[in-house]
């Protein structure tokens, strides 16, 4: 899927040096090869396979020696995380008399009064955790971010002084994050700062430059004029924070064809850097948690402007 | 890979099985179907090793990609797993006291808001964007100015005796520690190394400068100011070494509207 995507990519950027006629000779050029290589990798891979045919005790090896790594993975990596992620064990922990009293009255007709005053709560303990958070996060003299999505604000601030407010133009989030929001939960997963853990971007944190000191006035100069710096670099980046949520910023507007390519590379990135921390957590005897993940688009200059500005450890308060 | 086939089913001709042997009945021309002979044929020595190996071999790679997938799968998992059956929970049932806790709640959250709002400076402030090279003059709710500046270059200024430079703003929340009129430059050493220059002892008078900060500066602590350039088609680029600087027109409103203490959000 993400060589497909990966190949889409470089055909919509080339299509923007190359007439259309070329692009699409270029991209059944590849289709092509592409295809011609498919055959030849079956052929091979039938004739590797001829051996299954010899008896069904080699078959029998050869399906379990394939299903039960396979399906192990599948198990520890997917299943289990399921079933057992601590946001949905957190609700199951909740009083047993509330939820008796609820599982009794949900047998009943609940009232549209109580569904409605149940919604409105959910609501208002979700900005109680934001505004809390905020509040805390203001004591600190880091820079923080505020990301509010019923309002469609992002927000970079110090001491409670939003500094620059950017309008939110689309947002995704995890299937997750809706189940725990028609449950009614997210409140104590929203009530402290989120903490940023890691970062992943397609441009540098800070754009430094080495310059090495001219050995007279001759040289610096003839240095002089090459200092004119222009940036136009694209800005995408994901924040994995703590408490497992990871917050992808992308872009609004499209991005260069050298932005592509970069865009690429980060995203590969980011996919085997999941990976990898699955794996991490399977050596550690540990299931790999699930990432409630939020994916907001905002315009470059918002997007560059807020991944350079936030600190390693920067805070984070949410509102869904 | 049709080679491949004629050799497998040579292979096969010696076997013959009848149909007592195995059990089975002959299909309807009498004869015993190549699929039934294969089941009966003894494993070739180190099949079942190479199926093993081919096997999990294949297992891996087909792991490695669910472990690549997994996140994905995951959300699909979410999204088919029922949810928990006391949804949206109530702490009680009965109805006026919730609407009771819900008004408390309304309160509550108003007065966090209240609080957050209050945490902005009652007077003017100065808030400089690094990325876009901008400044904002901001009283209360209000913008009263906007403007360009330049701030730090990113640059890594090597010198020849090891010593490093980097030029860039700090980010965060400053205050106004002073403010001058008229200001002289103390030159540091980077600016003479930068030019090609021999530095001169401290305190000698090669690194006094006047006229090149404008007519003011104002401090915000460790040597960097907000101030006044020479180079105004410079304005609007990362091209200082740290400090910010300002056009004349918005210098001067930024002097006039800012006091000694008042707030700076560098970001």
């Amino acid at each position: 899927m993400m060589i497909c995507a990966s190949f889409i990519e470089i055909y919509k950027s080339a299509q923007k040096f190359l007439s259309i006629e070329m692009a699409q000779t270029l991209w059944l050029a590849v289709l092509n090869y592409l295809k011609s290589w498919g055959e030849a990798a079956a052929n091979s891979l039938a004739k590797n396979l001829l051996f299954l045919r010899q008896s069904r005790r080699v078959q029998a090896v050869f399906f379990v020696s394939l299903f039960v790594p396979l399906l192990l993975v599948f198990v520890l990596t997917v299943l289990l995380p399921v079933v057992a992620n601590p946001f949905e064990e957190a609700i199951a922990e909740a009083p047993k008399e509330s939820a008796e009293s609820w599982a009794d009255s949900a047998l009943a007709e609940i009232s549209t009064a109580r569904r409605e005053l149940a919604g409105k709560m959910a609501t208002l303990e979700i900005d109680q955790a934001f505004w809390q958070a905020r509040l805390q996060l203001a004591k600190g003299d880091s820079i923080s971010l505020s990301v509010d999505l019923v309002d469609s604000v992002t927000s970079l601030e110090v001491k409670g002084v939003p500094m620059r407010q950017c309008k939110i133009l689309r947002y995704r989030g995890s299937g997750l994050v809706k189940r725990l929001q028609a449950q009614g939960r997210l409140q104590p997963w929203l009530s402290t700062p989120f903490v940023l853990q890691k970062e992943l971007a397609t441009l540098p944190k800070a754009p430094i430059r080495i310059k090495e000191a001219p050995k007279d006035t001759i040289e610096a100069s003839e240095s002089k004029g090459q200092d004119l710096p222009i940036e136009h670099r694209d800005a995408e980046f994901t924040l994995h924070f703590d408490r497992s949520l990871t917050l992808v910023v992308e872009q609004a507007q499209a991005p260069s064809f050298k932005g592509r390519l970069r865009k690429i590379w980060y995203d590969w990135r980011r996919i085997f850097g999941d990976a990898g921390g699955a794996l991490v957590a399977l050596l550690h005897l540990q299931l790999p948690q699930h990432r409630i993940w939020i994916e907001i688009e905002l315009s470059r200059e918002d997007a560059k402007a807020i991944y350079r500005a936030l600190p390693s450890r920067a805070g984070l308060a949410l509102r869904l | 890979m049709s080679d491949a086939v004629e050799k497998n089913s040579e292979s096969l001709q010696p076997i013959s099985l009848r149909p007592a042997e195995t059990g089975d009945a002959p299909n309807a021309a009498g004869a015993i179907s190549v699929r039934e002979k294969i089941g009966a044929m003894p494993a070739a020595p180190g099949a079942t090793r190479k199926a093993l190996v081919v096997g999990l071999g294949w297992g891996l790679a087909f792991s490695i990609v669910t472990l690549l997938l997994a996140p994905v799968l995951r959300e699909w998992a979410f999204a088919i797993v029922p949810e928990s059956k006391f949804a949206m929970q109530l702490r009680t049932s009965d109805l006026k006291k919730l609407q009771r806790e819900a008004q408390r709640l309304e309160k509550r959250v108003a007065g966090l808001r209240r609080r957050f709002e209050l945490l902005a400076p009652r007077v003017p402030y100065l808030v400089v964007n690094t990325s876009e090279n901008r400044i904002r003059v901001i009283s209360g709710a209000k913008i009263i100015h906007e403007g360009v500046c330049s701030t730090g270059s990113y640059v890594l200024l090597k010198a020849a005796d090891a010593r490093q430079w980097v030029f860039v703003t700090p980010r965060g929340m400053f205050s106004i520690l002073g403010k001058r009129v008229n200001p002289v430059w103390t030159k540091p050493d980077w600016a003479f190394i930068e030019e090609g220059l021999p530095v001169p002892p401290p305190g000698s008078p090669e690194r006094f400068e006047a006229g090149v900060l404008g007519e003011y500066a104002l401090e915000l602590g460790d040597g960097y100011l907000i101030h006044g350039t020479l180079y105004k088609r410079m304005l609007g680029m990362p091209v200082t070494h740290g400090c910010v600087r300002l056009g004349d027109d918005d210098l001067r409103l930024v002097y006039r509207n800012l006091q000694i203490g008042s707030k700076i959000f560098i970001y």
